[in-house]
């Protein structure tokens, strides 16, 4: 044990949960807003703390708090109390369990030793994921049954049959990446998608295997419970489904715990397909030999991106009353914005003038490779929220169906045809 | 007899890989969500404390008011119309002695209970003289006592109209 070891380790976790717990809040905003352009209204944008909105996100915090000290009622008809209580710290911890392999930046080289940048350091990977996925099911099942509540009882044997009909097709998707890349390993997948694929193309897992893709995305809703696949929810015909009876915390935990899958997943998916933590054609090398150019570039980047961001906060940030003290707000986030500036340019001037060693390449590669994975991931997420506020549900066949009848076929198919051709080839 | 033949769809290739369907649908909600990220000023929402509404008809029936004459004195002659048409029993009068010579009759007491009114507007229906109005706007109405709600004869004589005197 050494003082960096330790450093790494502690920063690894708070990424983690940075990402997954610190998420929660930030994408209940995020679906909140985004529902609202998406069907022309406002959304939550009136809470402030001193004036400050951050654009409706100080709301997120106001309803944890909100969920947090509410009544944690319980109906008498509920006697299994120990699951009862049991069920959504299930989900929740699943969901959370689920993020902790994924690889937010390349292996970390200080000095001799090298880190794996991830919650967990472990090299389980994908299985890691699926097995805790898996789980999460459970405590649907559970709390559902457990509420003695026809409705829950409903929502939990709807996410029963949800479970089986998808998570089949996922695993066996998850086959043909496997096939392909020739590692569970979540880094060494990545590292492989850093290749170039005719010389021009990054080789993404969705430009390799398509179908895979394809089949993982529409399985990944239904892993995390999220429209179209939302069944066991239901609220338009099964109440709330398997969280009728909750309240409080209780269903806090079942409510961050959505998100926090959602974001797992979202992880998963920007891992597998869309090159994990590298920039497209800038693979962990490529960006170490040319580390002045990429300097260079964020200098120039940086300040055009802050200008248009900051013209837009102008414009749109503005409340109707002129003396609210929320008109405040605008002139802090740009100050904020230029000190951001300064201190990013300061430090990168640094470096161009006084030269930069080894490790301290490492270190800032991390940190690009860290900033790149977190927005893919919030992209991803984005998605998740997109397609919610696009699409109807499934009925409960018709998921059925698509698993069963299409997905699964497809993704045998998918398994077979990767095989032939990486046996053809002889990759 | 014409045979109308309905095309049947949903049945070609294209229908039923699904995702042709779903990415139109994905790139119509963009669409709003990038037109509204750009500029929210094209969301029509109004912020309602801070932007009160401009669009309330001259038909809209609001807060009562009772009307003046042409040397600024009460309208009203007290002849029990408007509460005799009342479904709801709200309005309260009783008549005094006018003594200044420009009618025989005015209401000493007028008080209208906001709680028991229905808005059905019987009472603007009713009155003889236009004496009591609803053209106030006033759709908001709080207060933090029940008596607080019973308006009196001087705070229906100071409400104004919405659009300004005919």
């Amino acid at each position: 044990m050494n003082t960096i070891l330790v450093v790494v380790i502690v920063i690894n976790i708070i990424l983690a949960l940075l990402f997954s717990l610190g998420a929660a809040p930030i994408l209940v905003w995020v679906e909140r807003r985004v529902a609202g352009f998406i069907q022309d209204r406002l959304g939550p944008n009136r809470c402030n703390i001193n004036g400050f909105r951050l654009g409706g996100l100080i709301q997120s915090f106001a309803d944890m708090l909100k969920l947090v000290f509410k009544e944690d009622f319980k109906a008498k008809a509920i006697k299994e109390k120990f699951v009862f209580t049991l069920a959504p710290v299930i989900v929740f911890v699943s969901a959370f369990l689920s993020y902790m392999v994924m690889p937010f930046a390349d292996n970390l080289v200080i000095g001799s030793q090298t880190f794996i940048m991830q919650g967990l350091p472990i090299n389980l990977g994908a299985l890691w994921f699926l097995a805790f996925a898996g789980l999460s099911i459970y405590g649907i099942i559970l709390g559902g049954w457990s509420s003695n509540n026809k409705y829950s009882l409903l929502g939990s044997i709807r996410a029963g049959a949800q479970v089986i009909s998808y998570e089949a097709s996922m695993t066996l998707a998850l086959v043909s990446l496997l096939v392909t890349y020739g590692s569970i390993n979540l880094v060494d997948m990545v590292n492989f998608q850093s290749k170039l694929l005719f010389g021009f193309i990054p080789a993404w897992g969705i430009v390799i295997q398509p179908l895979a893709a394809v089949i993982f995305i529409v399985t990944a809703f239904a892993e995390a419970n999220r429209t179209p696949f939302d069944i066991a929810e239901g609220e338009s015909e099964i109440v709330g489904g398997y969280h009728t009876e909750y309240s409080a915390m209780k269903f806090g935990l079942f409510f961050v715990g959505e998100y926090v899958a959602m974001s797992a997943s979202s992880a998963l998916i920007v891992t597998l397909f869309f090159g994990g933590y590298n920039l497209p054609w800038l693979g962990t090398d490529t960006l170490k030999e040319n580390f002045h150019t990429v300097m260079l570039a964020i200098i120039v980047i940086l300040p055009l991106l802050s200008l248009l961001f900051g013209r837009w906060i102008v414009k749109n940030n503005v409340w109707p009353s002129k003396d609210d003290k929320r008109n405040n707000e605008s002139k802090w986030l740009i100050r904020v914005l230029i000190l951001i500036n300064i201190v990013v340019i300061g430090i990168l001037g640094c470096f161009l003038i006084n030269g930069i060693t080894e490790t301290t390449t490492n270190i800032a590669v991390a940190i690009i490779q860290i900033a790149t994975f977190a927005i893919k991931l919030l992209l991803m997420n984005f998605v998740f929220v997109w397609v919610r506020w696009t699409l109807p549900r499934f009925r409960y066949d018709q998921l059925q169906n698509l698993g069963w009848k299409i997905l699964l076929p497809l993704s045998i198919a998918n398994i077979f045809l990767t095989a032939l051709v990486v046996v053809g080839l002889g990759v | 007899m014409g045979i109308k033949i309905v095309p049947r769809y949903g049945k070609s290739l294209k229908d039923r890989l699904y995702l042709p369907a779903i990415f139109s649908g994905m790139k119509t909600t963009m669409s709003h969500f990038a037109k509204n990220l750009k500029d929210t000023s094209n969301i029509k929402t109004e912020c309602y404390p801070e932007m009160q509404p401009t669009d309330i008809t001259s038909r809209y029936r609001g807060v009562h008011r009772l009307t003046h004459r042409d040397d600024g004195s009460i309208r009203c002659v007290a002849c029990f119309m408007c509460a005799t048409a009342c479904p709801s029993d709200c309005i309260f009068i009783e008549a005094t002695e006018r003594e200044d010579g420009i009618d025989e009759k005015m209401p000493s007491l007028f008080n209208i209970d906001l709680l028991e009114c229905v808005f059905c507007g019987g009472c603007a229906e009713a009155c003889p003289c236009d004496a009591i109005r609803m053209d106030t706007g006033i759709f908001s109405f709080v207060a933090t006592k029940r008596e607080d709600f019973v308006l009196n004869r001087e705070k229906l004589l100071a409400n104004k109209a919405f659009r300004g005197e005919l």
